[in-house]
């Protein structure tokens, strides 16, 4: 339940930046940090897409998957947590790859980047959490 | 003993509570609303700006702004920029030196700077005042470099008062003092800037720095050889001689000197 809440903000986060991006929203609301050179830095797309759509896409599969999961049937569906542990495995992985470039490339952090990376790496051990308990159930 | 009764074989599935299945449902709502409301009236902010590729029918940017440059060059890069924003700043230090002497120095492109000061920068708009003030006695890009140079003695976030930093820097750049602190005080150049204010908007710009660049908007600073990719495939589109790379690239010749005109 935690994890559909968590992707689902992820979900409304990635949205706003990709809107930003694609010039519906206006200013970056940003203070100290430098999210407009992050976002309008060559990195800020990713095989032709806003990397933030990307996040779109993530949050929102994860956020599929965890509500599956709430569903009386697939409570206990191996598959289901194997399945979410992998797809946020994949996003702290990419998370990672998006922090360095941040930090030892365009030399800029952006607050909301960070945001993401935190949630990011809260998916992922839940959904390691959920899957170690469903492998200790079955056990 | 009665045995519980049970759906499936085994022991039996456990079943949520309503109470958090509900409070669940709840949190996903309240998220829900909250993020549409949010996304939908950042959307609104500000009403009349949208980015869109430049709009041809829009009236040209010509007789406005402050221009650098051979005014038969084959193209002009326009940039909206900021005297307060760090990418500006960025833009300004980092490319904008090799910009002038490899491009505009050369002839290949005209640069057109125009204010858009952005509402979230509160000293922005008497930054440009003060540019201007500079420009009606010649000196435009060297106030505009002391700007961006001295962006963090002058921002918001370091004083309230900016208008004694840019009269210093007028006396560093060699300025009429007395007339360029009448000019400040007076902020007689206010409609001015409202009017660059008026052409960024006019061409949807939406973030600064961002450049209008053979009818293409480019947003961010952009390092020296991106910037030049993008102006050497304008070129070519304009189908200018000047786009091979051995004439628009790399390497020193004799420089025209930049003009300022208005």
């Amino acid at each position: 339940m935690v994890i559909a809440l968590i992707a689902l903000i992820g979900v409304f986060v990635s949205l706003y930046l990709t809107l930003y991006k694609l010039g519906y929203i206006g200013t970056l609301v940003c203070g100290t940090g430098s999210c407009e050179l992050v976002q309008l830095s060559k990195w800020g797309t990713f095989l032709g897409l806003p990397v933030a759509a990307w996040g779109v896409g993530y949050y929102g599969a994860v956020f599929v998957l965890a509500m599956v999961s709430t569903q009386e049937r697939f409570e206990s569906s191996r598959r289901l947590t194997g399945a979410l542990a992998l797809v946020t495995g994949w996003g702290v992985v990419f998370t990672i790859w998006l922090t360095y470039l941040e930090l030892f490339v365009i030399h800029a952090i952006c607050r909301w980047c960070v945001g993401s990376a935190v949630m990011t790496v809260l998916l992922f051990g839940l959904a390691m959490a959920e899957w170690r308990e469903g492998a200790r159930t079955r056990g | 003993m009665t045995p519980t009764p049970s759906k499936g074989k085994g022991r039996p599935a456990p079943k949520r509570t309503s109470n958090s299945t509900r409070i669940f449902y709840l949190a996903l709502v309240v998220i829900a609303v909250a993020g549409i409301g949010a996304l939908s009236y950042m959307s609104r902010r500000p009403a009349d700006r949208e980015l869109s590729p430049v709009d041809s029918t829009l009236p040209k940017v010509q007789s406005n702004g402050y221009v650098m440059g051979d005014s038969s060059a084959p193209i002009e890069v326009i940039e909206f920029g900021d005297f307060e924003c760090p990418s500006c700043a960025r833009f300004s230090t980092l490319t904008e030196p090799e910009v002038r002497s490899r491009l505009v120095e050369k002839g290949v492109i005209r640069f057109r700077f125009i204010d858009f000061p952005l509402s979230m920068h509160r000293n922005t708009w008497p930054a440009s005042r003060a540019a201007a003030c500079a420009d009606e006695q010649g000196k435009f890009w060297q106030m505009h470099d002391a700007l961006f140079q001295s962006q963090d003695q002058w921002n918001g976030e370091t004083t309230g008062n900016p208008n004694p930093i840019f009269k210093q820097l007028a006396q560093q750049i060699g300025l009429n003092q007395k007339q360029f602190d009448d000019c400040v005080d007076s902020k007689k150049t206010q409609a001015k800037i409202q009017a660059h204010e008026q052409l960024a908007e006019q061409q949807h710009i939406q973030a600064t720095p961002s450049f209008i660049i053979g009818g293409k908007i480019v947003e961010g600073p952009r390092p020296y050889d991106e910037f030049k990719a993008i102006v050497d495939s304008a070129l070519k589109k304009s189908g200018s001689p000047l786009a091979t790379p051995s004439t628009a690239g790399a390497g020193k010749t004799p420089a025209t000197k930049a003009a300022t005109k208005r």
